[in-house]
């Protein structure tokens, strides 16, 4: 059978649930936007319009529970690669804004540019376990007004997969929509398709940016699925306890899920969180902790438990660089959402507390996604995986070569096979100059580079998004 | 002046006991304690063990920052005493913290001032999403050593370039030195905006204010 795994049991969750709904009640919940307090207020919450915080009550919660979609098709320009949620498997994403590049021919750590992003999503589309690209560097070289425009524009040319980012401000929006509707060929395809997604981050503990979430709801005309990434950590933003930042993100993400259904019931939306720890030695932010993987399985299951999409961050690490470290971390941030039953994980490509992208290690995460995904696959007792008979055969000392079995099963995903890790005998591996993980990364990753483009934009697609970027640069400088 | 009031004094720091810290402020303006001496020779032993046992891995971030509070408390009972007084304690330097416009970010700007405080600066927190005027008009009106700009987001970091360009339009640059601080600022980036210094953490921070100070 599968591998299953309970993090928490159906009371944990309602006692989760519980204490979220006095949270949003009684603590209340700030935001920024005098949107989103109005449509609090028109339907029954209690505002603080000095200190824009808004008091939640319960019906509100049940409500915007009751219209969100338990289940839609997350699509892609290239619809092979639309991804229904939720799903029985867990899917990757790229991760998302880090500041930094390592550049793939220097080895230098700089900030990261625009040409980081297309080479990543180039690389990312090529991996099989990966479903979402969200643009994994905050693109540097471009105008700070219009670079989340410039970053999910990149998306559009890079991979066919589906595109997740943001927009920061209303300002932004109509760019945006005009080149939805350039790269799909018309509004209603946007609408129809979900190849494009919002990634939306509350401010922990307890608050919503304005212009952001105004242009979000503004976005909602285009019925854009949101991703709601909260992400209190224990200890400075979230309490210091895992349930209670539990708690808190729970809080959060639902604060966020009825902001946009009651601007507009029905529009799609993805649970989630990207919880991180502090380290209490030095007030650092750790997102490739033990717990976080944690607080990410737990709260893909309180996702569950709400009937959404549920999503996690996790392979995330908090090494200065690529290696054993990032793998480490990586692998225990994975297999628990994994195991939590997360339908995508946010994480792929990334180092230092998701603020270093390099391109080895989006190779590197996909295999660590094929890991969890064999441990996750279970031990299947199907009968022709049973071979008592074979057993029986043989006797002691045979030899199970000789079986039709093995061969017959042997490309049968029964054992998995890593590409990327080196199998040769010792002398050999040594006379190979000592091929490992990372240098046969490097090597799938300059031949993905060097190869034409897949699903690249039709005709002059990608002319008309250069235009629609120069515009927004000109009138939003 | 008692010896066992100096000790619970720092041990109240040590302990990050803000209550206790400030009883013992109120204890000792009512014995007639002279309030520099209390701040001196009380509570700063307790500040700098706490400081020392941080840098040796042996006190925790929550330890540090209780401790930080308790520091504030008790300056905040004795410092109208000291005004009384016509004396003032030994302020290392006056900080403006803010940050910038369009981020919201707080608490590391916050661990930043809680952190300098403690140390003997004077901190002019102003809170987050502040503009470039505001910040400026601050450091003029309390005559600020240093600015510290906080930024979390890369897109917001910029605000930090566009606050000292303003600065050194009005010529402030040479009494007011800027520190920079969030998770996307870097060397490159400090030199790139010609700031005099930044720091990975809160603690370092405090070491940074202090050089700037010196080398002022």
């Amino acid at each position: 059978m599968r591998f299953q795994s309970q993090l928490l049991s159906e009371d944990e969750k309602e006692q989760v649930h519980q204490e979220t709904l006095r949270i949003l009640f009684e603590a209340g919940v700030l935001f920024h936007s005098a949107k989103a307090l109005n449509l609090l207020e028109a339907n029954g919450a209690r505002v603080d319009w000095e200190g824009k915080i808004a008091y939640i009550p319960r019906e509100i919660v049940t409500q915007a529970l009751s219209t969100a979609p338990r289940s839609f098709v997350l699509g892609a320009r290239n619809p092979a690669h639309a991804y229904p949620l939720p799903s029985p498997v867990s899917r990757y994403a790229l991760d998302g804004t880090g500041a930094f590049a390592q550049d793939f021919y220097t080895g230098k750590n700089r900030y990261g540019t625009d040409e980081d992003n297309a080479r990543a999503l180039r690389v990312f589309h090529a991996m099989d376990m990966g479903v979402m690209a969200w643009a994994p560097v905050s693109a540097e070289d471009k105008p700070a007004g219009t670079r989340p425009l410039h970053e999910f524009f990149s998306i559009f040319k890079n991979t066919s997969k589906h595109g997740q980012h943001e927009v920061h401000y209303l300002e932004q929006t109509p760019y945006l929509a005009e080149g939805l509707i350039t790269v799909m060929g018309s509004e209603d395809e946007v609408r129809r398709r979900y190849a494009y997604s919002l990634i939306y981050c509350p401010i922990a503990p307890l608050m919503h940016d304005g212009p952001m979430m105004d242009a979000y709801i503004e976005l909602g005309a285009l019925d854009m699925p949101v991703m709601t990434l909260p992400m209190p950590v224990t200890g400075t933003t979230g309490p210091v306890s895992l349930f209670g930042n539990i708690c808190v993100a729970n809080a959060e993400a639902l604060s966020t899920i009825i902001i946009f259904q009651l601007a507009h019931p029905g529009r799609p939306v993805i649970y989630s969180s990207a919880t991180g720890t502090l380290d209490l030695r030095n007030g650092a932010y750790m997102g490739g902790t033990p717990e976080m993987g944690l607080m990410s399985a737990a709260l893909a299951e309180m996702g569950r438990f709400y009937g959404l999409p549920s999503t996690s961050a996790g392979c995330t690490s908090d090494a200065h660089e690529p290696g054993p470290d990032a793998v480490l971390e990586k692998a225990i941030t994975s297999i628990a959402p994994v195991l939590g039953g997360s339908d995508i994980i946010v994480g792929f490509g990334q180092v230092q507390s998701d603020q270093l992208l390099v391109l080895e290690q989006i190779v590197v995460d996909n295999e660590i996604a094929h890991f969890c995904e064999r441990i996750f696959q279970g031990v299947d007792v199907s009968p022709e995986k049973v071979l008592t008979e074979d057993i029986l055969k043989l006797g002691p000392g045979g030899n199970f070569l000789t079986r039709k079995s093995t061969r017959n099963l042997a490309r049968s995903g029964e054992l998995y096979f890593s590409p990327l890790l080196d199998r040769h005998t010792l002398e050999q591996w040594t006379q190979l100059g000592k091929p490992g993980l990372y240098s046969n990364a490097r090597k799938q990753v300059e031949n993905i580079l060097a190869e034409p483009m897949q699903d690249p934009l039709p005709g002059d697609i990608a002319a008309k998004l250069d235009e629609i970027l120069a515009k927004a640069d000109k009138e939003l400088a | 002046m008692s010896e066992e009031l100096l000790k619970a004094m720092a041990q109240s720091i040590i302990d990050g006991e803000a209550e206790v810290a400030m009883d013992l402020a109120k204890q000792a303006i009512e014995a007639g304690m002279n309030p520099l001496d209390a701040i001196t020779k009380g509570y700063m032993p307790g500040v700098n063990e706490v400081g020392d046992s941080f840098a040796c891995g042996n006190v925790f971030l929550p330890e540090l920052v209780m401790a930080g509070e308790a520091m504030k408390a008790a300056i905040a009972v004795l410092e109208p005493e000291l005004k009384k007084a016509g004396a003032s304690r030994e302020i290392l330097g006056k900080v403006v913290l803010a940050t910038v416009e369009g981020d919201i970010h707080e608490i590391g700007k916050s661990l930043v001032g809680t952190m300098l405080t403690a140390a003997g600066f004077e901190v002019y927190d102003l809170g987050v999403n502040v503009s470039a005027e505001k910040i400026i008009a601050k450091a003029e009106e309390v005559g600020a050593d240093i600015v510290g700009l906080s930024a979390l987001l890369t897109t917001t970091m910029v605000r930090q370039k566009e606050v000292i360009e303003a600065m050194d339009k009005k010529g402030l640059r040479k009494k007011t030195r800027v520190m920079v601080g969030g998770a996307p600022v870097t060397t490159d980036w400090v030199q790139r905006i010609e700031a005099d210094g930044y720091s990975e953490d809160a603690v370092s921070a405090v070491h940074m204010a202090k050089n700037l100070i010196k080398g002022s």
